[in-house]
């Protein structure tokens, strides 16, 4: 029998490639794309962890056509009830080392705690499994190191990490508007992420409690800032084009004070080698005003909130011409330019542009159907591959500890290297 | 004994949750777990974003087979039951119906009849097929859509209240936006919740009380959106087998074991009650033999308020569910004293 991973396209396109496939794809005309996947050969997938992100993953498969679940694996048998309601077909269980001795597995998707995405990942890569792990990578740099050296060692595996907006249509198309100059210099970027929760959970089982809680313990996790701040603080190394050169952190309790040495508020401050700061700020003590990202410059400021960006430009900044065309939405006394990904191909369909793209997707699927992109047509590098994984990793470590001792950190390049 | 309140906005109203019991922490985690599981389901079932599953539904499903979660397969199986129990009085496809007669992010008009046809052309569940192989959906003709309006919210309570028993919670009261509760147990020393269902006339008095423990209560009004035209007032709840708006009756009231059940058949039981309400319905005691009307179920419990046939004054038709004799006497004045 053929080894499940050697792949049907795999050698008409070789590692050689660094431009990203699916970015080349997109304009490919929809019914090509679609029949060009379907001869593709199907791709059994092992889901390991199945709480609610796992939940979404499986879901969000259904829509991804050769993606075949083929296992369920979880150590919470609450959880494997639940899968065997969703997905009646998929096996079922509670070691995730019967998947990785299964041949006809190629593929494993990691939703499980943080601080057990090493142990799998590594295993998982050594069993020469094509590898997806949800961001945060690690929440130690020790493991983060582990994973992308075996990462880097199996560079006939993908190793994708889930950095959603690197695969997502309008972070990407705004990528390129920043590159092309839009914020004119860009001077300051801020983010926040504000929500009312106690973002603890509960099980019956005391024991299983407090494995469920593993987010509130700061020696398993870095908290907020690698759970959450993760997706805000890497579009921003990725947009800005610089690592932080420091991170000065503040965290306390100020309203879940329920046993918890978890902060339930953190401010952070990044600074970059450029000299713009990052400024972040995430609680679960209060909803208002939700999450979203901003990046300033001279002549405007760009605007990321629930995966829609905006612009807000400078009356002295020069004009671009088609902003009197875009669609507008107010913000109080602002008024923002929406910036639609692929206004042109909408056009071209007849949808037009100043709209919600009808087909709009959540990032995740984003994410997920380059994963599998890069089955039929890789491997490639993935947008977020484990370097991009290791770097917000490292930070989010760091920006942890800094948060724990109400102190600043100093990174230097040396931090990056695996 | 500690009582944990929690509200979240989703599916356009307030859900409001209580719980009772001995940890104020886990009940909140507990409360906040189900909580998100609404949310999750709203993200799923909404029309306003086009990534959610039933927006994909609606923009492919007229032309391929479209592969669905097992969950949103069984929920639209159950709608599809719940179709033919109330003898096609809920449906999930009246949405091209909605935008006909304006009422789509809108107060409404008078259809084009023209439109109105072609609407009423897209409206059925027989429109909607489903294959049990691979758990697809497929419509046979373009141009149908569903809306889950008159269902999502019971199904997302239903959902909530598995995760609340699933950590361990045996006391609680889940509402969403007040038309839909489902009461896990009874709160402490007592032997059920009491639930109060507004008068049409007067909201902040009751019509009834009901009592509900490991049941749920649904109740559906014409109040909301509605326009005038000719003399006549035209609301939002349509009939969807004529695709005119309900006239006649102004309220209905169901419990059911479960919050899907009771908010499809509350909606349904408001349609059926404004145009196939007979005179054996109307009188006092309309106990019913047999079969219970309009998608009843043995175990559930009704009333629906309905113009008498001269329509000088309202009545309440009880299946079960009595109304306040105080609420009784004012609902027979005249509509001139009684009116919306």
């Amino acid at each position: 029998m053929s080894d499940p991973r050697v792949l049907s396209r795999r050698h008409f396109l070789k590692k050689s490639s660094l431009v990203p496939l699916s970015s080349i794809l997109g304009g490919f005309a929809a019914a090509e794309e679609a029949a060009a996947r379907s001869a593709e050969q199907t791709v059994n997938v092992a889901l390991i962890g199945y709480g609610q992100w796992g939940r979404e993953i499986a879901d969000t498969l259904l829509r991804i056509e050769e993606a075949n679940i083929s296992a369920i694996v979880d150590t919470y048998d609450v959880m494997l009830t639940r899968a065997e309601r969703s997905l009646p077909e998929a096996a079922r269980h509670s070691d995730y080392r019967v998947v990785l001795d299964d041949p006809e597995i190629s593929t494993v998707i990691i939703a499980t705690p943080t601080h057990v995405h090493r142990q799998i990942a590594v295993d998982a890569l050594e069993a020469g499994k094509h590898v997806y792990v949800e961001a945060p990578m690690a929440a130690s740099i020790e493991d983060a190191r582990a994973m992308a050296v075996a990462a880097q060692n199996a560079s006939d595996q993908i190793f994708q990490v889930g950095l959603l907006s690197r695969s997502h249509p309008n972070y990407r198309s705004v990528f390129q508007f920043i590159r092309s100059g839009a914020l004119g210099k860009a001077t300051m970027a801020r983010a926040q992420w504000h929500a009312k929760t106690s973002w603890r959970r509960t099980s019956p089982n005391r024991e299983r409690e407090m494995e469920q809680n593993w987010r509130l313990d700061p020696e398993l996790s870095t908290g907020l800032i690698g759970e959450v701040g993760v997706h805000q603080l890497d579009p921003a190394m990725w947009f800005l084009n610089e690592r932080p050169s420091s991170v000065t952190g503040f965290g306390q309790i100020m309203l879940w004070n329920d046993g918890r040495d978890m902060p339930d508020t953190i401010q952070v401050i990044f600074g970059f080698p450029s000299g713009v700061h990052l400024t972040y700020d995430a609680t679960p003590t209060s909803s208002f005003d939700g999450a979203y990202d901003l990046f300033y410059g001279r002549d405007s400021t760009i605007m990321f909130r629930d995966n829609k960006a905006w612009m807000f430009k400078e009356v002295d900044a020069p004009m671009l011409g088609w902003e009197v065309y875009a669609r507008k939405d107010n913000f109080y006394k602002e008024t923002g330019i929406a910036l639609v990904a692929d206004a042109t191909k909408l056009d071209a369909q007849n949808i037009d542009p100043t709209e919600d793209d009808p087909n709009m997707e959540t990032p995740l699927f984003y994410a997920l159907r380059e994963f599998f992109d890069n089955h039929a047509f890789g491997p490639y590098p993935p947008a977020a591959g484990y370097q991009e994984g290791f770097n917000t990793a490292v930070v989010t470590i760091k920006a942890h500890e800094a948060i724990m001792n109400n102190s600043r950190i100093e990174l230097d390049e040396s931090d990056f290297e695996i | 004994m500690v009582t944990v309140r929690l509200a979240r906005m989703a599916m356009a109203c307030r859900f409001e949750l209580i719980l009772y019991g001995e940890d104020a922490v886990r009940l909140r985690a507990a409360g906040e777990a189900a909580l998100d599981e609404i949310e999750r389901i709203e993200a799923r079932l909404t029309i306003y974003d086009a990534a959610s599953d039933v927006s994909r539904i609606n923009a492919r499903a007229a032309s391929e087979d479209v592969r669905v979660s097992s969950e949103l397969f069984d929920l639209l199986r159950t709608a599809k039951r719940l179709h033919r129990q109330t003898n096609g009085t809920f449906d999930l496809t009246i949405s091209p119906l909605m935008r006909a007669w304006g009422f789509f992010r809108n107060t409404g008009h008078m259809p084009d009849p023209e439109q109105l046809e072609d609407a009423r052309a897209l409206t059925g569940m027989d429109l909607v097929n489903l294959q049990e192989s691979d758990r697809s959906v497929r419509f046979l003709r373009e141009g149908v859509m569903l809306d889950f309006g008159a269902i999502g919210k019971g199904y997302a309570i239903d959902e909530a209240v598995a995760l609340l028993r699933e950590a361990g919670v045996d006391r609680a009261l889940l509402h969403g936006g007040t038309s839909t509760v489902y009461a896990l147990g009874s709160p402490p020393e007592e032997e059920a919740w009491k639930v109060a269902i507004p008068r049409p006339d007067a909201r902040d008095e009751p019509l009834a009380l009901v009592d509900l423990r490991d049941e749920s209560l649904s109740v559906s009004a014409v109040w909301g959106k509605s326009f005038e035209a000719g003399g006549r007032t035209y609301g939002h709840v349509l009939d969807p087998r004529s695709g005119e708006p309900v006239h006649g009756a102004v309220l209905s009231a169901v419990t059911a074991a479960n919050a899907t059940e009771s908010d499809a058949i509350s909606t349904a039981l408001l349609v059926a009650a404004g145009t196939d309400v007979s005179d054996e319905h109307i009188h006092e005691d309309s106990e019913p033999i047999g079969i219970w009307p309009f998608g009843l179920e043995e175990g559930m419990r009704a009333l629906i308020v309905v113009p008498d046939q001269n329509k000088a004054f309202f009545r309440v038709v009880e299946f079960g569910l009595t109304a306040l004799e105080s609420a009784r006497q004012i609902l027979v004045q005249p509509p001139s004293t009684s009116s919306q």
